[in-house]
């Protein structure tokens, strides 16, 4: 395996006439591939997800939705359409988030809410903001730009590349750096570390379980913690599928307030 | 007797008196080093005090942290919205969040909050209020109309005018503060401003008193006993005589706190101020003993024989006026403080072992000295004594006020009364900020800060729904029903449902949780949509219906989302404006009406509670999208079970929570608490206000009980109830005058001057017991009243009054301490020794002189 992800660097590293230094190359081909297999597995896919949040106090709360991804054809791991559906608790049941992921420039969201009967689009500045009161950032979710951070390989272990991300705007992200474990196994960045200026760890994003789900990994539950105040929200991904052919009419903004419950439905 | 065994030992065996004394000095001493300090106003309460475990039980459940504030002040129409101020405040922000002992997250400044604002036609926006300082006017001009646009901003960490901002930083523990405000104190001084800062907060007050208390004790102290050891050289001309009470007062405080300490309390607030207590009242009895001494001390009598003839005469006052001071501090034990009771009690015990050093370690000092120094104390102090100012004074005194006795008991009279009325509007508060001067930077940041902000001073007002039991019956009915219905369809679910409750009982329930039923609903309707995927086809139906209703119960228990529910909060809101105290409150509603707004394009008519609960939990699901989503759980619990109301106060006086807590109790007399709901306070500022009743109330048990064991024991001492009832006058008066003052300064009745009257009773009776005790003496020995009375303003006068003078100027330097607590003893010490001695030496003789026919009939008979 070691021997494999070598030979990967090596042909990346042939075919990237611009990169400077085969170290850079090496660092830049580990995270794309981490990327990859984090947010952009299959063409499109269906997962249920809970999570579980508690805070410092031990207080609890559940978010229970399922997501619809489909990457858009025609490029490679580049912009993709999200549908989040909350189903508990019941009291934001059929609120509806829709995100159109671009690489480049801010996504697009939307938000409807029933008890209100509202669509609202949310400006997506930052998305380094909660996702629903959970430890998760929107970020966490949809994946940040590989393009935001420099990226330098601190270490090569057995089992690990240990990636060292700095933000190239560090006035746009509350963090001074990240460090990210990538699995040399299945390419799973099964580890981030967050540190604040103060050269801190204050938030940690760990993946507790990945399985393999129509051979592809799959991390299946993830947690991520709030070192400073004690909380932490544990997500369960279930009923997990890829390439299911969602057709593009799915993500229209016309499912905000009519969920297409042919997809959304547990089969 | 064991008197004279004492007595013998001292005389006989003086090496071996001074020789234990240095023994007990070493051990005690040793013990110091195991000193815990603690100046936290809240252990005036014992921990297990109701309403202090339910405040500890709201800042667990609400992740609440006591409070210190940081101001910035910059005037001028732009006011703190000017790039330079923005620029200096962000930065001190920033550096604010590395300190140690903080918790950085819930940091409150214009720097770490979110802004929700709208974004064009449709879009709503939250981003960070000022992630970097502005760059222009205009840019700051931006900030101030976002922060004018939110209410649970506006007024809280800007001022309405936008000339002052704050930085609210909660710490993890109240003993930090002290620390924590020198280090932001470093933090503005590296910055290059023009602003002012001010610091405050009631954690900083108590914590900062409790450092500069520490400061006073190595400081006013000394000076103190300095200035009682000039005095008494004035009186005795002897430094080798007046060495010696000296170091009886040092022996006696390092043994009591040795002792203190030794035993495991910690020296609170009030303990620290034993060695100040302890002082005077150590002193007096030697002062007695030598002033008595240095009379009867000639050339060429032994020193010994003296002494002794000195001891006999004033054993018994000594050990009385020491059993009173003694009673009227270990009657504190009664008050339900436990820092009051172990200053009470040590202080008691103190009193003792002063008064046996003084029939003990006195006499065996005097005859220690060498003959030269008894021969010098011989040749001066007799015959100047009795020709002294002092002397001539006093002399003319008791010829004066025995000549017109009429006008001087109409005077007593007249102050009598305006002393009762002066008591009658004697206010009863305190609050830890006027433990400092006004000039103390504390207090002058207090004040500045609370004119332009609504409040810096916090108390939670805690809504409880409590209606598991009626949860649990709808939830049994519900499920019940189905269970019953599947069994008609001959579906067996029982075991399976047992099985799915037991397993969602199955949880870690946190102790401060006030509603552990939803908690098990919200589990069981997790574990219900495990089983789901498992399930046979058959079962599939039923179970969705058990999920079904037990969601239904779970949603209706969310109690603080329902419209109804936040109706009350906001109309309550509301209500606590008009008290004039409450200078702003915040709570979920106050969140979910600007939320509810912006969803709304901001227009101004939907900033009100949505009408349905659901359309509640969408708009608080909307503002947890934010940076800062924890800031909702500080109002509202995640059960939505409680609420809490933030109440900021502009006066952190008990008066002025008393007032907002008797108005909200008159407001839900008339407005009644939903069903099931309860309302309990919780804040520091609420604390002290409990701790403080505890206090008046058995400060009243223990002034009273101590008045009147006190009396009984005068009656038993002069064996005759008028002349027990005489003694008590000057202690009556002595009491009364000082509150009378208390209440005609307008000053308020605080902790130290609470704990004073136990001082006041204590050491007011002493001169009475002496004066009362050797004229019965003198008048047997003088065969008549009027022979003995003038002789009264000889020796015994001036003993009398070479004490008060000795305590009054000794403790004159207590006025110069930046605390207000020994401002306040050093002033009641020089009241208590004025007005105990002239009640005595004035008043005393006059009545006797009227009663001298009920008095002295028996003493005449006798000789």
């Amino acid at each position: 395996m070691k021997g494999f992800s070598k030979l990967l660097a090596l042909i990346a590293l042939l075919g990237t006439t611009a990169a400077t230094s085969a170290e850079e190359s090496d660092v830049e081909l580990i995270v794309s591939k981490a990327n990859h297999i984090a947010f952009y597995q299959g063409n499109d896919g269906r997962a249920e997800s809970r999570m579980l949040i508690t805070d410092g106090g031990g207080n609890k709360q559940v978010r229970q939705f399922t997501i619809l991804r489909k990457d858009h054809s025609g490029s490679d791991d580049a912009d993709q359409d999200f549908l989040v559906l909350f189903s508990r608790p019941s009291d934001v049941r059929n609120t509806m988030f829709r995100v159109i992921k671009h690489i480049g420039k801010s996504d697009d969201r939307w938000l409807y809410l029933p008890g209100l009967d509202l669509v609202k689009r949310i400006s997506s500045g930052d998305k380094r903001t909660s996702f629903v009161g959970s430890h998760f950032f929107y970020e966490d979710i949809s994946g940040r730009s590989l393009s935001a951070d420099q990226h330098e390989l601190l270490e090569n272990t057995d089992q690990y590349y240990v990636v060292k991300n700095t933000p190239i705007d560090p006035t746009s992200v509350e963090f001074a750096f990240y460090t990210v474990w990538i699995d040399k196994q299945n390419w799973m960045p099964t580890k981030t570390e967050y540190t604040d200026n103060a050269g801190k760890i204050y938030r940690r994003i760990e993946a507790l379980e990945v399985k393999d789900i129509n051979g592809f990994a799959t991390a299946t539950r993830m947690k991520a913690s709030d070192l400073r105040s004690g909380g932490a929200t544990l997500t369960e991904m279930r009923y997990i599928s890829y390439d299911i052919g969602l057709p593009d009419e799915v993500f229209s903004e016309r499912s905000l307030r009519n969920p297409p419950q042919q997809w959304f439905k547990r089969k | 007797m064991i008197k004279q065994h004492l007595i013998n030992f001292a005389f006989q065996q003086p090496k071996r008196v001074f020789l234990l004394m240095l023994v007990a000095v070493i051990i005690f001493a040793a013990m110091m080093p195991k000193i815990i300090i603690d100046t936290d106003p809240e252990n005036m309460l014992p921990s297990d005090q109701e309403d202090r475990v339910f405040h500890e039980a709201v800042k667990h459940k609400f992740g609440i942290n006591d409070l210190i504030v940081v101001g910035m002040i910059k005037k001028g129409p732009q006011g703190i919205y000017n790039t330079r101020s923005l620029g200096v405040l962000h930065q001190l922000s920033q550096q604010i969040l590395n300190i140690e002992g903080i918790v950085p997250q819930d940091v409150l400044s214009l720097a770490t909050v979110d802004n929700i604002s709208q974004d064009g036609p449709g879009t709503i926006r939250f981003q960070w209020m000022m992630n970097q300082p502005p760059t222009s006017d205009t840019v700051a001009g931006e900030i101030r109309s976002a922060v004018e646009n939110l209410p649970f901003l506006n007024n809280t960490i800007v001022s309405p005018d936008g000339i002052a901002t704050a930085i609210y930083i909660p710490i993890l523990h109240k003993d930090q503060s002290y620390r924590i405000v020198a280090e932001v104190e470093d933090i503005i001084d590296s910055l290059d401003s023009d602003d002012s800062f001010y610091i405050t907060g009631l954690p900083v007050a108590e914590d900062t008193f409790g450092v500069e208390m520490f400061l006073q004790m190595a400081t006013s102290a000394p000076v103190a006993g300095l200035l009682v050891f000039l005095m008494m050289w004035y009186f005795f001309r002897s430094l080798s005589l007046i060495a010696s009470p000296m170091i009886l007062a040092m022996v006696t405080i390092i043994c009591t706190m040795g002792l203190l300490i030794g035993m495991g309390y910690t020296v609170h607030i009030m303990s620290s101020m034993i060695m100040i207590f302890l002082m005077p009242i150590a002193v007096v009895d030697s002062v007695h003993l030598l002033s008595e001494f240095s009379d009867r001390y000639h050339k060429g009598t032994s020193p010994e024989a003296a002494m002794r003839e000195v001891i006999d005469h004033l054993y018994k006052p000594m050990l009385y006026t020491s059993l009173t001071s003694a009673i009227g501090f270990a009657a504190l034990a009664l008050t339900p403080i436990p820092p009051v009771q172990v200053f009470g009690l040590f202080i008691a015990f103190g009193v003792m072992l002063a008064f046996f050093l003084t029939i003990t370690f006195i006499p065996a000092y005097v005859i220690s000295l060498s003959p030269e120094r008894l021969q010098e104390l011989a040749e001066t102090t007799p015959q100047d004594d009795n020709n002294s100012l002092l002397a001539k004074r006093l002399k003319a005194l008791g010829k004066g006020s025995l000549a017109r006795p009429k006008i001087l008991i109409s005077a007593f009279l007249l102050i009598t009364v305006a002393s009762i009325m002066g008591v009658s509007k004697i206010i009863i508060n305190d609050n830890p900020f006027q433990w400092f001067q006004e000039s103390h930077r504390l207090r002058v940041a207090d004040k500045i800060l609370n004119q332009h902000f609504a409040g810096t001073y916090n108390a939670f007002i805690v809504l409880e729904q409590r209606n598991d039991p009626e949860l649990q019956a709808a939830f049994e009915e519900k499920t019940t029903a189905i269970l019953e219905q599947a069994k008609s369809q001959s579906i067996d679910l029982s075991p399976l449902w047992q099985q799915l409750l037991q397993s969602a009982d199955e949880i870690v329930l946190s102790e401060y949780s006030a509603s552990i039923y939803p908690q098990f609903l919200q589990n069981l309707v997790l574990k219900i949509d495990d089983q789901l995927f498992a399930a046979d086809d058959e079962h599939v139906e039923y179970l969705e219906a058990l999920l079904e209703s037990t969601e239904g119960v779970l949603n209706t228990s969310k109690y603080f989302q329902q419209p109804e529910a936040l109706a009350y909060i906001e109309a309550l809101q509301e209500s606590l404006l008009t008290t004039g105290i409450v200078g702003k409150s915040n709570a979920v509603t106050d969140v979910v009406k600007t939320v509810y707004r912006e969803l709304n394009e901001g227009t101004p008519d939907f900033y009100r509670i949505p009408d349905s609960s659901a359309a509640v939990a969408q708009t608080l699901l909307s503002y947890q999208s934010s940076h800062r989503p924890q800031d909702l759980w500080r109002l509202v619990t995640p059960n939505q079970r409680s609420a809490s109301i933030w109440l900021q106060l502009k006066s952190g006086d008990n008066v002025d929570m008393s007032q907002v807590i008797a108005h909200v109790d008159d407001y839900i007399a008339s407005h009644p608490l939903p069903a099931g709901v309860e309302m309990r306070w919780a804040g520091l500022t609420y604390i002290n206000v409990v701790w403080q009743e505890a206090m008046v109330k058995g400060m009243v048990t223990s002034l009273l009980g101590a008045f009147f064991v006190v009396s009984l024991m005068m009656i038993v001492l002069f064996r005759s109830i008028l002349f027990g009832l005489l003694a008590m006058i000057p202690l009556s008066a002595t009491i009364l005058f000082i509150y009378g003052i208390v209440g005609w300064a307008g000053k308020d009745y605080d902790m130290p001057v609470a704990i004073l009257s136990a001082l006041s009773l204590g050491l007011s009776v002493d001169f009475a017991i002496h004066f009362v005790q050797r004229l019965r003496e003198m008048v047997d020995k003088q065969g008549s009243f009027e022979k003995a009375i003038p002789l009264m303003f000889e020796q015994p006068a001036r003993a009398i009054s070479r004490n008060a003078i000795v305590i009054a100027i000794g403790f004159l330097p207590l006025l110069l301490s930046p605390l207000v607590p020994y401002n306040t003893v050093g002033m009641f010490l020089a009241a208590i020794m004025i007005i105990s001695c002239l009640t005595t030496l004035v008043i005393l003789p006059i009545l006797m002189t009227y009663l001298k026919g009920f008095l002295f009939n028996k003493a005449q008979e006798n000789s």
